[in-house]
């Protein structure tokens, strides 16, 4: 099937610039013609360096690797959603046949307080690393596993703990979240140890201290709204949440600390 | 600029005895550093990979101090986070007679006999203990529904070995070895530095005693002593511009060592992966990967007519040219990687493409979900197909997938011997930045299985008898050395800047894309690769005269990061050319067009060139020189690849 | 105590004291619609209830608490969660599906804004009921409740505070209902779906149910009068 020619897209940009940390930021409009539907969003971006370069005016700054979905580098704010209209989709996958001719493009950084802008729309989001270092891990040390098989683990609970794994660590809950919770996040990655047998010993603990983790970086709480279900690419769903909440209070009820 | 190094001669290193008891025999001759000690040594680590992440946080576990780097804003983006197929292991769980010596020699075979056999062994060996690793971790591996270990075929292979998680086998282990990595950042034995970008690598001595690397937030220009180094850094293949890479991917930390005394070997042999998605227009910045499962059900064509421009549909089964089942009618569809790419340029190349742009083959599952129904087609390739209409807005189960063969894996390296250590003592090598274990093709499912290896079970031991081997005097940042390969670093930055031209560093990037693909892809000739060392060379001129890059290097300015990596391809591209035109044969990946059957098959020259290739850098103004590792094949007998 | 320390402790007490609340609502809304069988029944109940000191006194030093508990946390978090994103966004636009739910009237969203509402139709209810502010001794002469809320409910302007209040309740309940039980930890793919219907239908009951008090008195007070 031979696609009928689409019409390239003229568009008008509205873009976050901000220099620095320190710096206060401001909206910068930008248009772009002759966008081929087929493009990438962060294609199209990158036809917005080319003309800034040219014109003299330092690029755009935005987070991006993989482009294909799976890091978890990219992700901005399009039309005030996160990583844009699509569901389950990531800026990088995001294309420009999703928006029409002459549309007015709002594009912002991520925005919570335990992700300070460092330039533009790139925000510093360490502190996801910080919630893992306190007790997203299985304590074992190379050579210490036994045969792989040793461990059986249902398939369904396998299915479950995977459904969570696959949290791409973007942000976009965070950023979809009118708390700026990370509590999508956090839960994803207690539930996915929560659901195999590797992960028991040091549940409690770790339930304990990646909530206590989280609230210390300055996210904001869960108010159940669901908007970080509806923003994830990974399709990360909130029952995970209230997974989380049990494992924390049974913790806290029981835990002997 | 100086190129200190102690070896000339290429030692490899490799134990004595048969080949199942060289690793037992290497480990137990290898000397050890005592517990108390493992805390005054520092290494570094650059590269957060599966190879990367495994082995600094083995190492931060048995007590040394690490310092991990790497250029993304956190270690779990590394590359190896969008491997999608598998992991190999010789587990046998399926019990259809796997066993060691059978991975092991898949591997050699499968890389076309351009192999170090011993180091194929000992990843073949330790690939279990791999297995085992993840699942400890947490590693949720597809399970069988008693809860036992699932398995699935990959190519080159006759047994089911490859263990998955989904489609997301990468991300998930690297997932793994990253918590172990931050486990030991909070355990402080690991310092992680995210958003560093290594620029260069400090030789004291002729030994390797540090980097230096540039903070990618603000800018500054740091130094790192240790008293070992390891990279871990990935592959290369953005040096095409277009490839399944991530964007960041790049050569700068290679290269660099390179030019401070480690040797390059095989950098020509490049792995070009059939079924990607074809490149739309000028402005395409990178190309997806489908699964090479999906061979397992769809038929590869083209029409058979040069002038049919019809849709697919509307073309007939006897207009249609299978051209992969008519060529090779025994293995079809499922002949091995570069084989397929192959077929499909040729295809192309005669007219016969399909599409806008006509570099593009149709992959049809139309029999397939004839036969088997949608539903089980959707269930083994839902998501492949929904990330494919994501894209290109075409559904596949109506319409056929055009793909197209693209830059995938570089089996090309850094040389590296028995221990994974480069000519430069203590540099170590790891991951695909190393070039030893897939010869000249890599097998589907084996990088994950070679990045983890080396990381979680290699590097602990051998790195640990370079410290205990002692010379090691103490070098801190003061050292001389340090200050200055600094400024050379900050020169060259500043160099970068002050160009001022007029082209961008994304035009520049995609011309030397171009050239490469061109003349060192898929088939090349000794006059397209000598065509391609001169018009690097006058890319390479033009760079440093016309070059853009606005801003300044004391901010996050990604315009900089880039125009320096591809400074480093632009040096690297001719290197690469220069070994394909060196390889005057055949083999795996390397296709020259001088060396071919009547019917177009690769011919391999084992007579002259059973070798890996590692290239020495003598200066910027002067050819690099090529040394010879002869390989030998004791276990494996030498035979021709057929797959008529 | 230590529950209290961490933003999922304090989301635990709001569900716990939420649902506590909610059975409240379920009771005094049974005890409101002896109002339609009659005076007798009516009086009959507020007698006995009145009659039970002991127990009444705990039942409201009980509900008082948890109202402040509740109200005390609602403020709490409200204000972590504002400070949690110093900056905001130029533009904000729901992804989720479903027209009410995207909006930005969603239960959710104002679920604060709407708790206050509703602690201000409580204060003025209590006024009404409990304290008699706005009404000298008008219920002096007789002992009758039943007498003594139909002069209240005949009021036009209850008739306005009501109905809002009313509504305003059933929309914060019928949002948090549901959202006690995940605040629980209670989430399961066959009973969510149940609860979350549930929880909507209940917000319904109690906005119709207590809004309904007021309408029909000034109903029968029209007909009355014509
Ligand atoms: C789309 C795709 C699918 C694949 N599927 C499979 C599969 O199914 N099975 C399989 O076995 N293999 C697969 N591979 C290959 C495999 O994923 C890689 O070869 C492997 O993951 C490489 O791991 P690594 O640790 O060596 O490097 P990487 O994972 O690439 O890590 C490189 C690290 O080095 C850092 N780095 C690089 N340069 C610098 C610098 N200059 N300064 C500082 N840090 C730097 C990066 O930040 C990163 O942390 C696939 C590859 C691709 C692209
Ligand atoms: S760039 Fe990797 S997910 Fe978008």
């Amino acid at each position: 099937m031979i696609s009928p020619v689409k019409k390239n897209l003229s568009l008008n940009l509205r873009v976050w610039r901000q220099p620095s940390a320190d710096i206060p930021g401001e909206f910068r409009n930008y248009q772009l013609s002759d966008i081929s539907p087929d493009m990438s969003f962060l294609e199209m971006l990158d036809i917005l360096n080319e003309q800034l370069v040219e014109s003299g005016e330092e690029p755009v700054a935005f987070d991006h690797d993989c482009r294909e979905g799976i890091c978890g580098t990219c992700g901005v704010v399009i039309n005030g959603q996160a990583h844009g209209p699509d569901n389950e989709t990531t800026t990088c996958q995001l294309h420009m046949r999703r928006f029409a001719d002459g549309d007015t493009i709002v594009i912002e950084p991520w925005r919570a307080r335990a992700f300070p802008v460092l330039r533009d729309l790139v925000v510093d989001r360490s502190a996801f690393d910080r919630i893992v270092q306190s007790g997203g891990y299985v304590s074992v040390r190379t050579g210490q596993a036994p045969d792989g098989n040793a461990i059986l683990v249902p398939s369904q609970d396998q299915e479950e703990a995977m459904d969570a794994a696959a949290c791409i660590g973007c942000g976009a809950c965070v950023a979809a979240c009118k708390n700026a919770s990370a509590m999508l996040f956090t839960s994803a990655k207690v539930s996915h140890f929560a659901n195999l047998p590797q992960g028991h010993p040091e549940r409690k603990k770790r339930v304990l201290a990646m909530i206590s983790q989280h609230d210390e970086e300055g996210f904001g709480a869960c108010t159940n709204t669901y908007e970080c279900e509806a923003a994830c690419p990974a399709a990360i769903s909130v029952t995970h949440i209230a997974r989380l909440n049990r494992e924390y209070m049974k913790a806290m009820l029981t835990s002997k600390e | 600029m100086s190129t200190a190094t102690e070896r000339h001669t290429l030692d490899a290193r490799i134990p004595d005895g048969p080949i199942d008891q060289k690793w037992t025999r290497c480990r137990d001759e290898m000397k050890l550093v005592a517990p108390n000690n493992k805390r005054k040594f520092d290494i570094i680590v650059v590269g957060t990979g599966l190879a990367g992440a495994s082995a600094a946080a083995s190492l931060a576990e048995l007590g040394y101090n690490v310092k991990a780097f790497c250029y993304q804003d956190s270690a779990r983006r590394a590359h190896s986070i969008a491997a999608q197929g598998g992991i190999n292991a010789a587990k046998n769980y399926p019990n259809d007679g796997d066993s060691v010596h059978r991975l092991f020699y898949d591997t050699v075979k499968g890389g076309d006999f351009r192999a170090r056999e011993a180091n194929v062994y000992r990843l073949a060996e330790v690939a279990n203990n791999i297995i085992d690793q993840c699942v400890a971790q947490g590693v949720p591996f597809a399970r069988e529904y008693g809860g036992t270990l699932a398995n699935r075929t990959f190519g080159g292979a006759q047994v089911s070995r490859t263990f998955y998680c989904r489609g997301q086998t990468g991300q998930q282990l690297l997932l793994g070895a990253y918590s172990a990595l931050m486990r030991q950042v909070s355990a402080g034995k690991v310092q992680m530095f995210s958003r560093h970008e290594m620029l260069d690598l400090v030789v004291v001595d002729g030994k390797a005693r540090g980097i230096v690397c540039r903070n990618m937030v603000n800018g500054e220009i740091e130094t790192h002593a240790a008293h070992a180094v390891l990279l871990c850094t990935g592959g290369y293949g953005n040096v095409f511009y277009l490839s399944t890479n991530a964007k960041g991917c790049n050569v700068t930390a290679a290269w660099r060592c390179h030019k401070r005394g480690a040797y390059f070997a095989n950098p020509a042999f490049t792995q070009i992966h059939p079924t990607c998605i074809p490149v739309k227009g000028d402005y395409q910045s990178k190309l997806t990967l489908m699964s090479e499962s999906l061979r397992n059900d769809g038929r590869v064509w083209v029409p058979k007519d040069v002038n049919d421009k019809r849709p697919p549909s509307d073309i007939q089964e006897d207009a249609r040219d299978y051209y992969l089942e008519r060529r090779y009618p025994a293995f079809g569809n499922m002949v091995p990687r570069d084989v397929a790419s192959r077929a499909a340029k040729e295809r192309c190349d005669a007219g016969f493409g399909v599409g806008e742009t006509q570099l593009a083959v149709y992959l049809d599952f139309k029999r397939a979900i004839e036969e088997q129904g949608r539903d089980v087609i959707e269930a083994k390739y839902g998501n492949l197909f929904h990330m494919y209409k994501k894209i290109t807005d075409e559904d596949p189960y109506q319409v056929p997938m055009r793909i197209y063969p693209a830059v995938h894996y570089t089996m090309g390296g850094l040389w590296v011997d028995y221990h994974l250590e480069s000519t430069v003592p203590g540099l170590f090598v790891l991951g695909e930045a190393n070039f030893s274990d897939h010869g000249a093709n890599r097998l589907g499912a084996s990088a994950l299985m070679q990045g983890l290896a080396d990381g979680y079970f290699v590097a602990p031991y051998t790195v640990g008898h370079h410290l205990a081997n002692g010379g090691l005097k103490e070098v801190t940042t003061a050292h001389p050395k340090f200050k200055e390969t600094a400024v050379e670093a900050r020169n060259r930055i500043e160099r970068m800047l002050s160009v001022n031209g007029k082209r961008s560093v994304d035009d520049i990037h995609r011309q030397l894309g171009n050239i490469m693909w061109e003349h060192c892809g898929m088939s090349r000739s000794a006059q397209g690769l000598s065509t391609a060392i001169e018009q690097i060379r006058d890319l390479r001129a033009e760079f440093w005269q016309n070059v853009r890059v606005l801003g300044n290097g004391d901010s996050l300015n990604q315009a900089l990061e880039h125009a320096g990596r591809l400074a480093d391809f632009l040096e690297f591209g001719e290197l690469f050319a220069r070994d394909a035109l060196q390889r005057e044969e055949s083999c795996g990946g390397h296709f020259r067009e001088e060396h071919q059957t009547e019917d177009n098959e690769a011919r391999r020259d084992d007579e002259n060139f059973a070798f890996v290739g590692a290239w020495e850098h003598k200066g910027d103004d002067q050819q690099a020189v090529l040394h010879k590792e002869q390989l030998t094949f004791e276990e494996v007998k030498l035979t021709t690849r057929s797959y008529k | 105590m230590t529950a209290l320390s961490s933003s999922i402790g304090r989301k635990f007490v709001m569900g716990l004291t939420g649902l506590f609340l909610c059975f409240f609502l379920v009771i005094h809304l049974a005890g409101n619609l002896l109002l339609y069988v009659g005076p007798e029944a009516y009086d009959h109940y507020a007698h006995t209830l009145h009659e039970q000191k002991g127990f009444l006194l705990f039942a409201e030093v009980f509900l008082f608490t948890a109202f402040i508990i509740h109200i005390l946390l609602a403020v709490r978090l409200s204000r972590d969660n504002f400070a949690a994103r110093k900056v905001s966004y130029a533009k904000t636009s729901s992804k989720k599906g479903g027209r009410l739910a995207a909006s930005v009237i969603a239960p959710e969203v104002w679920m604060f804004w709407s708790g206050a509402i509703v602690l201000g139709f409580l204060i003025c209810h209590l006024g009404d009921f409990k304290f008699e502010w706005w009404w000298g001794n008008e219920f002096a002469s007789s002992g009758s409740e039943y007498h003594k809320a139909s002069i209240i409910l005949r009021d036009p302007r209850v008739l306005v505070v009501y109905c809002i209040g009313s509504v305003i309740l059933g929309v914060h309940v019928s949002h948090g209902l549901a959202s006690a039980f995940q605040s629980l930890g209670v989430n399961h793919p066959k009973y969510t779906p149940v609860i979350h219907w549930c929880s909507i239908a209940f917000g319904w009951i109690v906005a119709i149910g207590f809004a309904s008090f007021p309408i029909a008195w000034a109903l029968t007070e029209s007909a009355a009068t014509h």
